[in-house]
Formats: C-alpha cells, sequence, structure tokens
C-alpha cells in the first residue's frame, strides 16, 4: 500500500498546504481505518489495499467528457482543469470560493471529523491539491443545471474535492459524474451546505473502466425548509466504497434518497448512509437498490439517527436487493437508532431473485425469459435511473451502459 | 398525550421475588483459577473429559477479550471477585422430596412454584435450581415410564455420561464467545432433556432459576436433545433477591433437534432488574442456541424478557437440516435504566429452511432497547425463506429504541424480507379507550399487550397469561 | 364425451394428466380434447385443480408433470417453455394478472405481440405502426388510451386487470384461449364487456376454456361442452346445461362423488 508508506514517512506530498498538512498529521496517527467497525469490517481488505497501489500523478492528460450537453445552458465544470468560474447573470451568481475561504470551510468541517467515519475525506483532503479543489457559492433563480466531472487517469490515484454552498432560496439541478480510467483510483469528497428554503436535486453517476476504484464521499449539510433529493448510481469498479452523510442541522428539511449499485465479475460495491436528524419535523425517504450477479459482492448499510430533540420525524428506509448469481452475495443492514418517542420510522430490507410469477406472466405472453428479465431489470433501475437529475434523457446511454458485458 | 409530571410520579410496583432466603450454604473462596474449575469438577464428582472440557474452555477465556460491540456501557466486572460455586447445604443424598430443606420448598412457594407432592402443578414438570445447584425435579418417574429424562445436568453426567459427551457443547461451543467460554469453564447446574424416537413429551417440561446468594454468579447449563419425531415444550422461569451489587448470569443453552423433532422453549425473564437509579440488578450475559440437525426439525424460541440490569441475548437457529424450521418470538420491555440488547441469528445452512422472527421491544423510562439479528443464507440454502418483524414501542421522550438487523445472502433462490417499525401510544388510541370508560393505565396495558400479540400467542398458555400480568406490573406509573 | 363427428384435428390434447407441486398430487389424470371452434367450460369448487390444469398447459414451472401428455396441434409441448407456448398460440388469461411495477404496458404488449408475429413469420411492429394497431383493440375492451403509458397492470382495477388480459388476447391471436375465472371480480357492465370481447376474438379456428364457478359468464357466452372438476379430476362432462344443474345443485355433490370413487 504505497500510499500508507507514504503517509507514514511523511512523503506523500511535496509543499503541502495548511489542511493538507492538519489532516495528513491526523492520518499519521493511525494511517488505516479500523476494520473491525461496522463502516469497514465488510470491506474487502485486498481491494482496498488495490485502491492505495496507485501513486498521485501531478500531471493529468486532458479530460475528455464521454457524452454530449443535453442542452445548450447546461454548466459543465471539470474539476482539476478548472478555469476562474466568476458567473454574475441577472437572475443568478456562481462564483467561485477563494482558497482562504475554503481553509475556513475545511477548517470548520474538519473539526467535525470521526477519525474512522471520515477517514475517506482525511485522505482527501491530504491529497487533494489546491487545483484539485472546486469551490461554488451559488445563488439566485432560474440557475441553469449544472454537471461536475472528476475522474482519475490511468494507472494513478487522483484526489478530487467539490464544495458547493447554495445559499437561501435557490433551487438547482446539479449532475455529478464520477468515472475510473483503466487500473485507476478515484478519492472523491463533497462537501454541500444547503442553506434555508433551498432546494437541491443532484445526480451522483459512477463507472469506471477496467479494474478502476473509487472512495466517494459525500458529506451535506441542509439547514431549515431545505430540500435534497439524491439519485445515484454506481457500477463497473473494481472496488468502489460510497459514503453518504447527511445532516438535518435543525431537523425540519427534507431528503429523498434513491441509490443503486450494480455488481459483476468479482466486483465489490458499498453504500453507506448516514442520517442525523438533529432536530423536530425532518423528513426521510431512502430506498438503496442493490444487483450482484457473477463473483460479485453488494454491501449496503444505512442508519437513521433520530435523537430527542427530533420528535415527530418521518423516516422511512428501504433496501432492495437482487442476488443474480451462486457465487455472488449481498449483505445488508439498514438500522435506525431511536430516543424519540414521536416519530414515524419504518425500515425494511429484502434480498431476492427476479421475481417468478412476474417473469412468468411476462413468458406466457411469448416474451422469452432473458427479455423478460432484461424488462424486469431495466424496471428495477428505473426507478432510481428517473430519479437522477438531467439522466431522464440519456436513459439510453445509461441503459447502454448497465447492458454491457 | 403523556403529562411530564405523571412520568416522573413514578408509582413504583415493588420488584415482588426480590427476598432473600436465610439458608446454610456452602460457597467456595471468590475467585477463578485453574484450582477452582479442578474443585468445582470434583464436588460434583465429574468425570475426566468434563474435567478437561471445562480446562480448555478456561484456557480459551483466559485468552479472550470481553466483547464491547454491543454497547452496552457496563461497569467493568471483576471476575476474581465472583463465587463460582455456592450450594444450599443438604443431606449428601437426597432421595425423595421431603428431605429437601423445608426453607427451599418455602423459596420456591413463595415465587409460585411449589414443589411438593400436594402442592405441584399438575401439567408442568419441574426442576428447581437455586444458585448452582438443582435442588429438585417433580415427575420424574411419569416421565420416565415414557422414556423422557429430565434431571439437572449434574446428574446427568453421572447417569448417562454417553449423551454428554456426545452431545455438549456440540452447538455452543467453547469458544463460541466469551461468556459461553466462561460458562463452558465453570457451569455448576442445569437441567437436562432428553426425549427418545417418536415421543411426544406428555407434559410441558420446566426449569426454575433462583438466585439468592449475592457474591456468587449463576453459570448454568441447559442441554435438550429430540431425537427423531419427537416433541417437547420447555419453559424457563428465573427471579432474583434484590441485591445493590450486580450479580453475573451467564447460562449456556444448547437444543439439538434431529429428524422431524420440534422443541419449543419459552422464557419468561424476570431477574431484579436494580433500581430507578440503576443501582444492582443481574447482567444476562446468555447463550442460547439450537441446532436443526435432522430434516424438517423444528426449533422456536419465544421469550419475555423484562428483567435484568443488562440483558445481552440471541437465542438463535443453526438450520442444517433440509426443510428444517427456526422460530423467534420475543417480547423484550426495558424501564428505568435497564438496556436489552436482544435479537437471534438465523443461519440457514440446508436446502429449504425457513426461519420467522417476530420482535416486539418496548422502552419506557431512560431505558436503551435494542433489538439485533442475524439471518444469513449460506451457499447450500437454496429454496430457504425468512421473514422479520422488528416492531419498537417508545414510552416517554427518554427511552430509545435500537434496530440493527445483519442480512447476509450467498443463494440467489432465496428470500429475505426484514420490516421495522417504531410506534407510540397515539393520543387518539387512548381517547378512544378512556372514552369508553377505561382507566388510563388499563388502556395503555391493553395496548401493550396488544402490540406484543403476536408475541404472546406463541408462548403456552400459563406462560401467556403470566406475561401479560408482568408488563402491566412493570410498566405501572412508567407511563402518565 | 359427446359423439359427434369432428371435421378438423383438435387443438389441445391433454391425456390422462397427472401432475403435482413439491411432492403434492394436484392433477390425478385429466383428459380433455378441444377442437377448433369449440368453447368448453370447467367448473368445480376451489382448490380442485383447475387453475393449476391451465397454469400447467401455459407451463407454469412450479408444477411438474409426473404422467400424460399435453399435445397441442398434434405436438407433445411438455418440454416447452412458457414462451415458446405462448408465441405458438397458446393464451392464459391469469385469474390475477401480475402487476409488474415500471414496466410500460405498452411496451409489454408490443414486445408479446411482436413475439407471436415473429413466429408466425409476420412482420414486426415498430412502435409507430403498434400503437394503430393498438388502437383498433382497445376498442373492443372498451379502454382507455391512458393505459397503455401506465406499468403492467399497477394500480389496475379488478375490472381493469381483466380488460387488459382480453386486449392481449386480441393482440396475439392464439388458437385456444384458456381464461381462468375472467369473470371473478367484475361487475356486470365490465362482465358483458369482457364477454363481448372475448366473442369477437374468438372464430370457428379457435377454441376457449373458460373455467369459473358461476352461471353468469355462461349466460353470455354459451359452451358447448361444461366439465366438473373435483379432486385432479373431470368427474363429469355434459351440455350447457349441466351448468344450469350445478348452479340450482351447488357442488357439495361433487365432494361425495370423490368420495365414492
Amino acid at each position: 500500500m504505497k500510499i500508507i508508506e507514504k503517509i507514514k514517512t511523511n512523503k506523500l506530498i511535496d509543499n503541502p498546504t495548511e489542511i493538507q498538512k492538519f489532516c495528513l498529521h491526523k492520518l499519521q496517527s493511525r494511517p488505516l481505518p479500523n476494520f473491525k467497525s461496522e463502516l469497514w469490517r465488510l470491506s474487502n481488505k485486498s481491494k482496498f489495499s488495490e485502491f492505495l497501489d496507485y501513486s498521485v500523478n501531478e500531471k493529468e492528460p486532458k479530460f475528455d467528457i464521454p457524452f454530449s450537453k443535453n442542452s445548450q445552458n447546461t454548466i459543465r465544470l471539470i474539476i482539476g482543469e478548472n478555469r476562474q468560474i466568476n458567473l454574475i447573470e441577472e437572475n443568478y451568481s456562481i462564483e467561485q470560493l477563494s482558497e482562504d475561504k475554503l481553509d475556513e470551510y475545511f477548517k470548520e468541517q474538519i473539526s467535525y471529523f470521526d477519525q474512522n467515519q471520515n477517514w475517506s475525506d482525511l485522505l482527501n483532503l491530504s491529497l487533494s491539491c489546491t487545483k484539485n479543489i472546486l469551490g461554488l457559492k451559488i445563488n439566485g433563480s432560474k440557475i441553469p443545471p449544472i454537471e461536475i466531472f472528476s475522474h482519475a487517469s490511468n494507472n494513478s490515484l487522483s484526489a478530487k474535492t467539490l464544495v458547493i454552498i447554495l445559499e437561501k432560496n435557490c433551487d438547482i439541478e446539479l449532475l455529478q459524474v464520477n468515472l475510473g480510467k483503466e487500473n485507476s483510483s478515484l478519492s472523491q469528497s463533497t462537501f454541500f451546505c444547503i442553506e434555508e428554503n433551498s432546494s437541491l436535486n443532484h445526480g451522483v453517476v459512477s463507472y469506471g473502466e477496467k479494474r478502476s476504484n473509487l472512495l466517494n464521499s459525500l458529506n451535506v449539510i441542509q439547514h431549515k425548509n431545505s430540500e435534497y433529493n439524491l439519485g445515484t448510481l454506481h457500477f463497473k469498479f473494481n472496488y468502489a466504497r460510497f459514503e453518504i452523510c447527511i445532516k438535518q442541522s435543525v431537523g425540519e428539511a427534507k431528503t429523498n434518497i434513491k441509490s443503486m449499485q450494480i455488481t459483476k465479475k468479482d466486483e465489490q460495491i458499498s453504500t453507506y448512509t448516514r442520517i442525523d436528524f438533529n432536530g423536530p419535523d425532518g423528513f426521510l425517504d431512502q430506498i438503496n437498490k442493490s444487483l450482484a450477479d457473477d463473483k460479485s459482492h453488494a454491501i449496503f448499510e444505512g442508519s437513521i439517527i433520530v435523537p430527542k430533540i427530533a420528535q415527530k420525524t418521518d423516516a422511512s428506509q428501504l433496501s432492495r436487493n437482487l442476488l443474480l448469481s451462486n457465487f455472488a452475495q449481498i449483505d445488508t443492514k439498514p438500522q435506525l437508532e431511536i430516543i424519540a418517542d414521536d416519530v414515524k420510522c419504518k425500515h425494511g430490507a429484502t434480498i431476492s431473485q427476479l421475481n417468478e410469477e412476474e417473469l412468468f406472466y411476462m413468458r406466457t405472453r411469448g416474451i422469452t425469459l432473458p427479455e423478460a428479465s432484461k424488462l424486469q431489470l431495466s424496471s428495477y433501475f428505473q426507478e432510481i435511473i428517473s430519479f437522477i437529475p438531467v439522466s431522464k434523457d440519456r436513459w439510453n446511454l445509461l441503459d447502454k451502459l448497465l447492458n454491457e458485458n | 398525550m403523556v403529562e411530564e409530571n405523571l412520568v416522573k410520579d413514578v408509582v413504583k410496583e415493588p420488584y415482588k421475588y426480590g427476598f432473600v432466603t436465610d439458608i446454610e450454604t456452602e460457597k467456595i473462596e471468590k475467585g477463578l483459577n485453574e484450582d477452582i474449575i479442578r474443585l468445582i469438577s470434583h464436588k460434583k464428582e465429574e468425570p475426566k473429559y468434563l474435567l478437561d472440557f471445562r480446562l480448555k474452555a478456561f484456557k480459551k477465556w483466559q485468552k479472550m477479550e470481553e466483547p464491547d460491540w454491543a454497547g452496552l456501557g457496563y461497569k467493568q466486572i471483576d471476575y476474581q471477585d465472583i463465587i463460582y460455586y455456592s450450594a444450599p447445604k443438604q443431606k449428601e443424598k437426597i432421595s425423595s422430596l421431603d428431605e429437601v430443606d423445608p426453607k427451599l420448598l418455602e423459596t420456591f412457594d413463595k415465587l409460585g412454584i411449589p414443589l411438593t407432592e400436594q402442592k405441584k402443578l399438575t401439567n408442568v414438570a419441574v426442576d428447581a435450581v437455586f444458585d448452582s445447584v438443582s435442588i429438585a425435579t417433580t415427575f420424574r418417574e411419569e416421565l420416565a415410564e415414557h422414556g423422557v429424562i429430565f434431571c439437572s445436568i449434574s446428574e446427568a453426567v453421572k447417569n448417562h455420561s454417553d449423551l454428554i459427551e456426545k452431545y455438549l457443547g456440540t452447538v455452543v461451543p467453547a469458544s463460541d464467545n466469551y461468556f459461553a467460554a466462561l460458562n463452558s469453564a465453570v457451569f455448576s447446574d442445569g437441567s437436562f432433556v432428553y426425549i427418545p424416537k417418536g415421543v411426544t413429551c406428555p407434559m410441558d417440561l420446566s426449569s426454575y432459576f433462583r438466585i439468592n446468594s449475592g457474591d456468587s454468579g449463576q453459570f448454568e447449563r441447559t442441554l435438550i436433545i429430540a431425537e427423531e419425531s419427537s416433541s417437547v415444550s420447555y419453559l424457563e422461569g428465573c427471579t432474583a433477591p434484590m441485591f445493590d451489587t450486580n450479580t453475573l448470569h451467564a447460562a449456556v443453552v444448547e437444543l439439538i433437534a434431529l429428524d422431524d423433532a420440534s422443541i419449543k422453549y419459552s422464557t419468561v425473564q424476570n431477574w431484579y432488574a436494580g433500581d430507578e437509579e440503576g443501582v444492582g440488578g443481574i447482567f444476562n450475559f446468555v447463550t442460547k442456541r439450537g441446532k436443526c440437525l435432522g430434516k424438517r426439525s423444528k426449533i422456536s424460541w419465544s421469550q419475555v424478557e423484562t428483567g435484568s440490569a443488562i440483558t445481552w441475548k440471541y437465542p438463535s437457529c443453526i438450520l442444517l437440516g433440509e426443510e428444517s424450521i427456526g422460530e423467534f418470538y420475543s417480547v423484550a420491555l426495558t424501564n428505568n435504566l435497564q438496556k436489552a440488547d436482544t435479537g437471534t441469528k438465523m443461519i440457514h445452512i440446508g436446502p429449504k429452511t425457513k426461519s420467522t422472527i417476530v420482535s416486539k421491544g418496548i422502552s419506557a423510562g431512560n431505558s436503551i432497547n435494542s433489538y439485533r439479528g442475524l439471518v444469513k443464507m449460506g451457499t447450500k440454502a437454496t429454496g430457504s425463506r425468512n421473514y422479520s418483524q422488528c416492531d419498537s414501542m417508545l414510552i416517554g421522550d427518554q427511552a430509545s429504541a435500537n434496530t440493527f438487523p445483519y442480512i447476509k445472502s450467498q443463494q440467489p433462490n432465496s428470500e429475505i424480507e426484514h420490516e421495522a417499525s417504531t410506534c407510540r401510544i397515539s393520543e387518539d388510541q387512548l381517547f378512544y379507550l378512556q372514552s369508553r370508560g377505561i382507566e388510563f393505565e388499563e388502556a395503555i396495558s391493553m395496548m401493550v399487550s396488544g402490540f406484543c400479540r403476536d408475541v404472546f400467542n406463541q408462548l403456552p398458555m400459563e406462560f401467556a397469561a403470566e406475561a401479560d400480568k408482568l408488563l402491566a406490573l412493570k410498566l405501572e406509573g412508567s407511563v402518565g | 364425451m359427446q359423439n359427434t363427428m369432428k371435421e378438423s384435428d383438435p387443438i389441445l390434447e391433454v391425456q390422462n394428466l397427472f401432475a403435482s407441486t413439491d411432492n403434492l398430487p394436484i392433477l390425478k389424470g385429466v383428459s380433455l380434447t378441444v377442437y377448433p371452434g369449440e368453447i368448453h367450460a370447467i367448473m368445480g369448487r376451489n382448490g380442485c385443480g383447475k387453475s393449476t390444469l391451465s397454469k400447467i398447459i401455459a407451463g407454469h414451472p412450479s408444477y411438474n408433470v409426473t404422467n400424460g401428455e399435453i399435445k397441442f396441434s398434434g405436438e407433445n409441448i411438455n418440454s416447452l417453455e412458457p414462451e415458446e407456448r405462448s408465441q405458438s398460440g397458446i393464451f392464459l388469461g391469469f385469474q390475477y394478472p401480475i402487476e409488474i411495477p415500471g414496466v410500460s404496458n405498452l411496451e409489454f404488449l408490443r414486445v408479446s405481440t411482436n413475439a407471436r408475429r415473429k413466429f408466425l413469420n409476420k412482420e414486426e411492429l415498430d412502435t409507430f405502426d403498434f400503437e394503430e394497431l393498438v388502437k383498433e383493440k382497445l376498442e373492443l375492451v372498451k379502454m382507455d388510451h391512458a393505459f397503455l403509458s401506465r406499468s403492467v397492470n399497477q394500480g389496475f382495477s379488478g375490472g381493469e386487470k381483466k380488460r387488459n388480459e382480453i386486449l392481449q388476447m386480441a393482440l396475439l391471436e392464439p388458437k385456444i384461449a384458456i381464461l381462468d375465472e375472467t369473470d371473478s371480480g367484475l361487475d356486470i357492465d365490465a362482465l358483458r364487456i369482457v364477454a363481448s370481447g372475448i366473442k369477437k376474438i374468438s372464430n370457428a379456428q379457435t377454441g376457449i376454456i373458460l373455467i369459473t364457478h358461476y352461471q353468469r359468464l355462461l349466460d353470455e357466452i354459451e359452451p358447448n361442452y361444461v366439465h366438473v372438476m373435483a379432486d385432479g379430476q373431470i368427474i363429469k362432462t355434459g351440455g350447457s346445461d349441466l351448468a344450469l344443474e350445478l348452479e340450482k345443485k351447488g357442488y357439495e355433490w361433487t365432494d361425495n362423488f370423490v368420495k365414492e370413487t
């Protein structure tokens, strides 16, 4: 594990920034995550070490976005190739956060970090150089859709960081695309702050090529009356972890999550979510779907934390899993931790194959078994895909990607 | 619904089993080492294989770490400050119940478990365990007529050594977990049941565990073997006096069901839970596990957990035999500062195995009530199914309810379904009942027992009624 | 069977069929022959095996045929997959049509219609041509176009589901249609719509098997033969008057009949 050696010997980066130094220092006290903890115990250690076996490539080749814009006014940004962004229009403004502002922001964030829970963020912030950090402050109305790309190039490890502060009374659609090239590792950490009365429709689509790895961490703070809708899709990674941490800072906010991971071959993809309600009247509707084929392993662990202060929380979490092969495995653990008494919380989990009665019905209408399975899988995907902003018109593309191999 | 002042205005029903029996006891010195284990084994006149079993377990235990993953956060236990053997002084050999110390008989009388010929319960055979030893077993002759063996495990070691040697530790290996290892090293007594091939046990069997001594731990061990096509229903009850110290209870229960056999194991656990400040109470760290070894065998656990300061207990089923069935029905009620971490493990190994989990947790006061369960479908468990339902009810805004289901599948042709929900007693429901003239507390207990109905339906008749009463008692004053 | 001269070959021949599920015998020697243009009704109590018979003819994977055979157009179809049976012209109208969330009804109908057309060496229809065809067929069952954009059967009322079944039958133009309790859960108006749909679709070349407990569907569509099933066997066969007799007598006597034999 090259990276860990470098952390230990303090050779990870030349000329670290203050934030990098600080995070590095924290990591040095315990370089590896605790594999006995719930967050890491199912993680495949050898795959995890593959993630850490690449070195950082300072000079990344230019990145070509693999698909075209869906509409003319879409704003497209590639982390690591930033031009200066300063869009001040009649109705809205999108400004880049200065280095000082970012420093300040990260310092505050790091003060809440838990060594184990935020291990991926600590690694990310240790590695992310100034060029690879994109910070935006968004304000106004009728903001065009935004697409942000992160990627790791061949035979290297890249760390990209995204910070978005969505000011009061805004409404945006944002699609984040994380791409892993052959034999690469991508560390992506994302920090969102959604201020009062704002709404964010957020899509995350991550896919890799041969033996690419991903450590994707998403931290969201939602203020009063905000709405956060998240649709995600992770597939084609040798190893991928997606860690989602959402805090409703004072409750009274809405969170909707629809996430999906597809594993084939010997891949391992896991999703960890933690939703904290720090005030009353919070709402959560969450569904995670996994599909595991071949010899792969899909993992979902979700916690919902409802302290005493979070009365009248209404939270529901579903874990739906399809196990398609005799050699694949699925682990799922939806969990509730509740102290408030006046709450409505429920969760559910299922693991099964494709529904046999549905298949039979289609077959009695002349549809062959492979076709019927494909129709069922598409419908299984559709619920999630249709929730990913900007993806509706790209369904064909995603469909193609999903049906490759 | 809940008026604050009423919550605090706790009207406590005293723990009615909290008395101490003043009886001369034989205790060995405090502490745990190889010599103590040899002494226990010697006192019980055990064969060498059993002493070896104990010593091996002890070696393993010494190398193990006390688990902390359940997040129970209890006070460190000093294992050298516990007495590992305590028995009421009695005549060496007791040939009939009449020779049992009347004080002991009186104790069990007070607990509602009369043992003497005239008064004994008519439909249940009872093995009464007092601290470390079994003092009496009723209906032995009647059971023997059917070939059923029901006796203390110490006696079984003497008279049915072959069965003990064959099965002891095969379901819960000595190295299984910290407390199972401890139990394997120092277990003093417990019950043994053997149901021969084709026999339906003519009456319910029951063990009643009583902790009397304040400074000794209780480490009983139960082994139930149901041969082909046999069936048995077994009940277990527990109480302890009120001490302001914590007493350790680390039992091991092993069940084995062969082809077409069925074992139903019901527990009403009402160990002393400590007072409102959380002083005293039993630490209940129990390993219960059943192995469905045979085809179409069935093991069903039902439990009502109301007592103990801390409970750490996961009655589990290993479903090996084809088409075997595992069930777990649980009601866990916690109040004051009680902590319960309970649930089950359903390990599906054989094909077409089925399991059902129904868990109802009720937390009141400042208690923490967690369901923790594992459902696993192994690679060969084709055509297997699990259904789990875990509901929590919270009473008052200081109590907490957690649900941690671990679900793992390696077999596509199997189905797992888990549902969980949290609710409270709604104002509308309460108002509706009250408007029909039902007293407030009565209404609460009606709703709580309604909430638990699915589980109570699984309990044997006498137990269900007792459980209902127990819940009402425990909740009294906790809601206002 | 009644002794009428048959001019053409039978469409469906079920010969001494035994079948079981999970080692439990369900069918215990059923024989039934359907010629073109015939309408058969199978009646009997719940659990007598009539629904099972229909599922086995359609090839449901949960049942094992332990003895006997099913011939369709003279060929043994025991080893055919459900989709092959459908493509060759066997249609099963489900008692409880399955809801398939997320799969659009239009897409489902198009894929299945094309599968049948392909078998018949007819040109497959693109979305546009297919819409034309569907529009025409929708008329038959008095369904609104909006049904097509919903998920298969999801959120449909009982009557809507049954009409969707008949719509599929109209599109697939089967040689034999087995309609399993198509009348259950329908009010009288819906029943008439469904019955008139069935009548319009059937012709001198098609065979129909109606599985039902009640006379009321048979008032709308008069069967040539009525079979009574009990305990996995056909215990009596007669003309349409047998159904009326059953309506009067009920099914109790069928239990006794089984006991006696």
